[in-house]
């Protein structure tokens, strides 16, 4: 909760920050020509167009009148901003105040100014009543974007602070996504998964920050009126690219399984905005974030019904921006909504590392369970007292064969120490392993156990003991054939894509009561091939008209 | 004397059969050795024996499901098991003896004497007694327990609710088993020392006990004495 009292302390600071107008304009008249009278206050502009027309590469002129409606003696100094395509000078009653770019002349070529710029009013002339505003202009580059002339009057300082308040603050926004950016940039790299939400998340962050970088780069870096639009085509293309993948991104976090269709409704959607307000770039921005917020708001909703860690938060983050739009103007609102948005989206993304963190914890201990269940394998008394029994009685009546036993006995235990602490073992560890495992029950059972395999590679491996455990469990359940016997098999098979173990058992199935499948021993075979092959495995058990079947299949995948 | 062996230990089975040879010479009438549970209680069903001797883990399969209907029989069960932390509850089911494993002769034997033991001699944990009923088994808290009056080859257990049971074992078996608040006041009649009320002696030197229900029940001449003292 207080995350969210946070956010709107943010915002309510960012709307306090609006100039004071101390000045009412009237629409401004144009005349083509060159005349430096034009530029008194007392000439009389009545004939003048009140639309600029096709100027050409021609020097044009702009009167415009208007009115300080606070006195001019107020402390600070007044200054004028001025918003418009073209090269000039601009004068206030007459007098130059400043010059933006530098005006073509029949001599020098025009170099165009920038389209935002700010000018001190001299403290003797900004006294209340009417004044005029008057312009010597070209704009003799894009002559045919006919783009209006504004003004701003305010306090000078106020006038330069003004957009520097805005500036600071989302200068710090575009460098905590820059920071984030490259964290998650780093994260992605070094990480095994590549989660690919992660890289999307990583991926527009950067955005965003170029996104920020890019809308407010006006104030500190003067970009000449002829590109003025290029910054407003990299800004439209960005938010094209965010609006798209801020839905895909919380749809692969709340796993939407019809993710592909929307997201393709969603692109149709988003290009059709763009071609159609195509050069309206305000507008266009406008309504890809619009579309972009519904499509996540019905991702997100989903998410909550689906009670989705962290939706809610992400929920309340892109509702938020309905009473940003309310509280604050087209930009502005524009902006914080994104950041909400992404805001929520951070805290998503470190709910989603925490769980990432505590199913990594989870198979640390899968792991250590399964390593401990493999050491007690063999000191469980049913075993350990079982084969100490025998191997007394052997002892006990023909002291040479308990020898013999207690031989095969400790290098069944010498395998199992040395593959406790491994993930995966060589195969012929693993046999070595069922050999010594089938001495020992033949001195206590006293039946005839046979091992075979074929086309074994030796270079495979296996997790420990499973093939064993298989083949506890075929000694358990198993009753020898009229022979005596009872054969075990192994048989390995390559292909490519995957390769197999087949563990058969030759003898007659016991009846039993309970379900073999779901015996302890079976879940650690499963356990060990989800630990080494996480789901890239099938098992398969079952009884044959010979025995018993155990199939293992590993499918390789990079 | 008749030994079932349920062992699927090859070599373990061969040696409780050894040892039982030994023990009982020529005493033993007959002994099997079957591995599977499912067999052995075919063979129960089909034979008559005395003593069985049990392993608890067969197979992979849990021996204690089979542990209530066996000890609900008329033979005493003998646990012969690696699983030594399971005694305890062997011996509520009222086994006769719980043999861990790895085991030697002497206390194999120590586990046979058992069975020709009088009843005072031994340490009794059993909690419940398993009867056979339509059927099923249904295990009988011994504390539930007011009297059990014996009746040749069976025993009759009367319950403190009215009801009465049938137990396959003989009064004998039963007060092997039973814990030592069960005292044997009369050939015939087993009782928790705790049900009786007091001590009548009736003309002729003939004794009663007065249950706490009210009900009366007879007492061995030999065994009055002996009573009152416990009782006082």
């Amino acid at each position: 909760m207080h995350r969210i009292i946070l956010f709107l302390i943010y915002i309510f600071t960012l709307t306090a920050c609006n100039t004071r107008h101390v000045a009412i304009f009237e629409d401004p008249k144009f005349n083509t020509g060159d005349n430096m009278p034009w530029a008194s206050k007392e000439y009389v502009d009545s004939n003048w167009r009140s639309i600029r027309g096709n100027t050409g590469s021609q020097i044009f002129w702009l009167r415009a009148h208007c009115k300080l409606t606070e006195p001019g003696e107020i402390e600070e100094q007044l200054g004028i901003n001025v918003y418009g395509f073209g090269s000039f000078e601009i004068y206030w009653d007459g007098a130059l105040i400043g010059k933006n770019g530098q005006v073509q002349t029949s001599t020098q070529p025009e170099i165009p100014g920038t389209e935002s710029s700010s000018y001190l009013i001299p403290m003797e002339l900004a006294t209340q009543g009417p004044h005029l505003i008057a312009m010597r202009i070209t704009q003799a580059n894009s002559n045919d974007y006919d783009r209006e002339i504004k003004f701003k009057i305010s306090p000078y300082k106020e006038l330069i602070a003004s957009p520097l308040n805005w500036l600071s603050i989302m200068n710090m926004t575009a460098g905590v996504f820059l920071v984030a950016a490259i964290y998650f940039l780093f994260l992605f790299i070094n990480s095994s998964s590549k989660d690919k939400a992660l890289l999307i998340f990583c991926i527009i962050c950067f955005l965003f920050f170029a996104l920020q970088v890019s809308e407010y780069i006006k104030f500190y870096i003067t970009i000449p009126y002829s590109y003025f639009y290029t910054r407003l085509e990299i800004i439209g293309i960005i938010t094209f690219i965010i609006s798209l993948l801020i839905p895909l991104y919380l749809a692969i976090q709340f796993q939407i399984k019809w993710k592909w269709p929307m997201m393709s409704i969603l692109s149709l959607t988003l290009l059709a905005i763009y071609m159609d307000n195509y050069g309206h770039y305000d507008m266009t921005a406008w309504y890809l974030s619009l579309a972009m917020w519904i499509v996540a708001l019905i991702i997100v909703s989903y998410a909550v019904y689906k009670k989705e860690n962290g939706a809610v938060i992400v929920l309340i983050g892109l509702l938020s921006r309905l009473l940003i739009n309310y509280v604050l103007y087209y930009d502005a609102s524009l902006f914080i909504s994104f950041n909400v948005v992404i805001l929520c989206m951070l805290y998503l993304q470190t709910i989603k590392l925490r769980e990432a963190e505590q199913a990594h914890q989870q198979n640390i201990a899968t792991s250590n369970r399964l390593k401990n269940s493999l050491l007690k394998k063999n000191i469980q008394p049913h075993f350990i007292k079982n084969t100490l029994t025998s191997l007394i009685d052997w002892i006990e009546e023909s002291p040479k064969e308990g020898a013999i036993f207690v031989q095969a006995l400790s290098s069944e235990f010498d395998i199992l120490n040395q593959i406790s602490d491994e993930t995966l073992v060589p195969i012929q560890q693993e046999i070595a392993l069922c050999e010594a495992h089938l001495k020992v029950m033949h001195f206590r059972k006293e039946i005839h156990y046979q091992w075979s395999t074929s086309g074994i590679d030796p270079s495979t491996n296996i997790p420990p003991a499973i093939i064993h455990t298989l083949l506890e469990n075929g000694i358990t359940h198993s009753m020898p054939l009229e022979d005596g016997n009872i054969r075990f098999h192994l048989a390995y098979e390559q292909h490519p894509g995957w390769h197999q173990f087949t563990l058969s058992t030759f003898a007659k199935n016991r009846p039993t009561t309970g379900d073999r499948k779901e015996s302890t021993g079976f879940q650690y075979v499963k356990s060990r091939l989800t630990e080494s092959y996480q789901q890239h495995w099938t098992f398969h058990s079952a009884a044959t008209t010979t025995g018993w079947e155990n199939i293992i299949k590993i499918y390789h995948h990079t | 004397m008749k030994l079932l062996i349920i062992e699927d230990e090859a070599r373990i089975a061969k040696r409780i059969e050894r040892m039982s040879r030994a023990f009982f010479g020529t005493q033993l009438q007959s002994l099997a050795i079957i591995d599977s549970l499912q067999e052995g209680i075919t063979y129960i069903e089909q034979h008559a024996i005395d003593v069985l001797l049990l392993d608890l883990n067969l197979n992979g399969e849990n021996g204690f499901t089979i542990l209530e209907s066996v000890v609900s029989r008329g033979f005493h069960t003998i646990i012969i098991s690696a699983n030594t932390d399971r005694a305890i509850t062997a011996f509520t089911y009222g086994v006769l003896d719980f043999v861990p494993k790895p085991f030697d002769q002497n206390r194999l034997a120590q586990a046979f004497l058992r069975i020709s033991q009088p009843s005072n001699a031994l340490q009794k944990n059993t909690k419940y007694l398993a009867i056979r009923k339509n059927g099923n088994i249904a295990l009988i808290d011994v504390d539930d327990i007011l009297y059990i009056k014996g009746a040749g080859i069976y025993s009759e257990l009367y319950l403190k609710n009215g009801k009465q049971e049938l137990h396959d074992k003989t009064l004998e078996k039963l007060a092997q088993l039973l814990p030592g608040n069960f005292e044997r006041i009369h050939k015939s009649y087993i009782v928790p020392i705790s049900q009786i009320q007091q001590l009548l002696v009736q003309p002729g030197s003939k004794y009663d006990a007065v249950l706490k229900t009210g009900e009366i029940i007879p007492i061995g001449r030999t065994r009055y004495h002996f009573l009152k003292e416990r009782l006082l």
